[in-house]
């Protein structure tokens, strides 16, 4: 176990008022969102199926636009997808004509990092998740933690200051999940990122989190945002660690309350 | 009751398991096995062919020659007639109308592909086009280029460009859409992500699309080529028509069937070595 690192005051990420309407403004996926992300923050967004987290994410990313309100990152008005902000897919993003050291080189080589330093950090990046020995091979050669690995290093290689996971680890089974939540952790430690994650898995999000923001059905909205107080500025790099910390289970057993309040009020 | 039908029912699968089908859903043959399933398929076509030629009367016989003396007829083409000379015209007359087509056709179907407004401009024309027989142009072409090879590649370039725009607009719309939006968000370009993300994902599809369209070529290589033609496989054919020589007449076919095998050989050793990444799916 380690304690997460210093967070300053700095305001990295916020959203002001936004709403996200389709069909004409039938149909309303998010509903006045309105949250302030710290610098170095770990923050899970929570919620059942089709609650909007995704969507805001998405509009963090600028892979969308709000339809009402703005959003600031690092004091700059979001207008559309940059390097500024990671993103990790739930799918397999790492692209398959290039091996996993050409992929990783790939966001530096679009930012026009000289070859000595991608290879470098390329490098470096690749055993940070442990993919040495499988730098030269194409993802069609490797297991889907491994692709997810190569598409984190690729994103962390850029060196972005905010990076947006959308259910990073929902496509691997159990235990590679685990597997890759505690490399989070440790990866964490040595980037330093302010980090949004979209997950519907509570235990991640608590595994990983510093603080969740938990929304509602549709309309999308902020149900809670609690920090995790039970984890004393702490994060850990082992699961164990984290379920033997007095006060976990009431903060579990708390999550699956509100999300089982969110799913019957869909069944009637 | 109910006991029986439970041990009549391990009996029915036991059944199954002692005499396995020959033909099981989604089963792999060795490459030995594949071989050898393909020469008996062969095999088994010009045995038929033969019976049905031993078979024949005597004085209709020269109407459906014998396997062997249609591969006589070639060789004494190629021999006497220099065959190859017209081979190689035919196939100046494919290629090179086929590469002009995926000039127009790989950037454009792309281009569609990836901006809807440029889809929505072209479409409508493409989809009407390809309803169009390809023949049907033939004197409108003799009209504005004459009884030339202009012509006629003019006629195998319309008979497959249509349907290649629309397969390529097929292959790019069929690139997941998070490879698109991983590269946004990497700052990519929108000029680096058509040319380096979706043209690359959807080079494999591609190149099969091309393969596929080539075979069409060819299908419409005879029809350019007996309609003011003097040279070319589809001429000589034509000739051999006039004279009721039916043996050079399947012998033109015999050499289109050889070089279509050749083309197709040449399409998919091209896509393997050019596309490493891709081998495991294509088995």
């Amino acid at each position: 176990m380690k304690l997460k690192p210093e967070i300053s005051d700095k305001e990295m990420i916020t959203v002001n008022g936004v709403s996200k309407t389709y069909l004409g403004g039938k149909f309303t996926a998010v509903d006045n969102v309105s949250l302030d992300i710290i610098e170095g923050e770990i923050v899970a967004f929570v919620g059942p199926s089709g609650c909007g987290k995704t969507t805001v994410m998405r509009m963090v990313a600028g892979l969308e636009t709000p339809t009402t309100g703005d959003i600031l990152v690092n004091g700059h008005e979001v207008q559309g997808p940059g390097p500024d902000r990671g993103m990790i897919f739930q799918a397999y993003t790492s692209f398959p004509w290039l091996t996993s050291r050409q992929n990783v080189e790939y966001g530096m080589k679009i930012l026009g990092i000289p070859a000595a330093e991608r290879r470098e950090r390329g490098q470096k990046l690749l055993e940070e998740v442990h993919l040495g020995p499988a730098a030269d091979k194409y993802p069609s050669e490797l297991s889907g933690g491994m692709k997810q690995r190569v598409a984190i290093a690729r994103t962390l290689a850029q060196n972005p200051e905010v990076l947006l996971m959308d259910e990073p680890f929902g496509a691997l089974d159990a235990q590679v999940r685990w597997e890759m939540q505690e490399m989070m952790v440790q990866i964490m430690d040595v980037e330093k990122k302010t980090v949004i994650l979209v997950t519907h898995d509570i235990q991640e999000a608590i595994y990983l989190a510093d603080r969740i923001v938990f929304y509602t059905r549709t309309p999308g909205r902020i149900k809670h945002d609690v920090y995790l107080d039970f984890k004393k500025g702490q994060r850990f790099t082992s699961k164990e660690d984290l379920l033997s910390q007095s006060g976990y289970l009431e903060v579990e057993k708390q999550m699956f309350a509100w999300m089982r309040e969110e799913i019957q009020l869909q069944a009637t | 009751m109910s006991d029986t039908s439970i041990q009549s029912a391990a009996e029915a699968s036991n059944r199954v398991r002692r005499k396995p089908k020959k033909l099981q859903l989604l089963t792999t043959l060795s490459g030995r096995q594949t071989m050898i399933l393909g020469l008996i398929g062969m095999g088994a076509f010009f045995g038929l062919w033969e019976i049905a030629h031993l078979m024949t009367a005597e004085e209709a016989k020269r109407f459906l020659p014998s396997p062997i003396s249609v591969v006589q007829a070639l060789t004494a083409l190629i021999q006497e007639k220099n065959f190859m000379a017209d081979v190689g015209i035919s196939a100046y007359r494919i290629f090179g109308s086929f590469f002009i087509a995926c000039v127009i056709a790989v950037p454009l179907g792309i281009l569609m592909g990836c901006f809807a407004p440029i889809r929505a401009l072209i479409n409508p024309v493409i989809s009407g086009a390809r309803y169009l027989p390809a023949a049907s142009f033939i004197p409108l072409l003799l009209v504005w280029f004459g009884p030339t090879d202009s012509q006629k590649m003019a006629l195998l370039i319309l008979g497959v460009v249509f349907f290649l725009i629309a397969l390529i607009l097929d292959n790019t719309e069929a690139v997941a859409t998070e490879l698109v939006e991983a590269a946004q968000t990497m700052g990519a370009s929108r000029w680096e992500i058509m040319v380096n993300v979706v043209g690359r994902a959807a080079s494999p599809a591609i190149v099969d699309s091309m393969r596929n369209m080539i075979a069409v070529a060819y299908t419409y290589l005879v029809i350019a080529e007996i309609v003011a033609a003097q040279d070319g496989i589809g001429a000589v054919m034509m000739r051999a028509g006039r004279f009721l020589k039916v043996d050079v007449i399947m012998a033109g076919i015999l050499a289109i069937g050889i070089m279509g095998v050749l083309t197709d050989i040449v399409f998919r050793a091209a896509a393997y070595y050019a596309f490493p990444w891709n081998r495991k799916r294509q088995g």
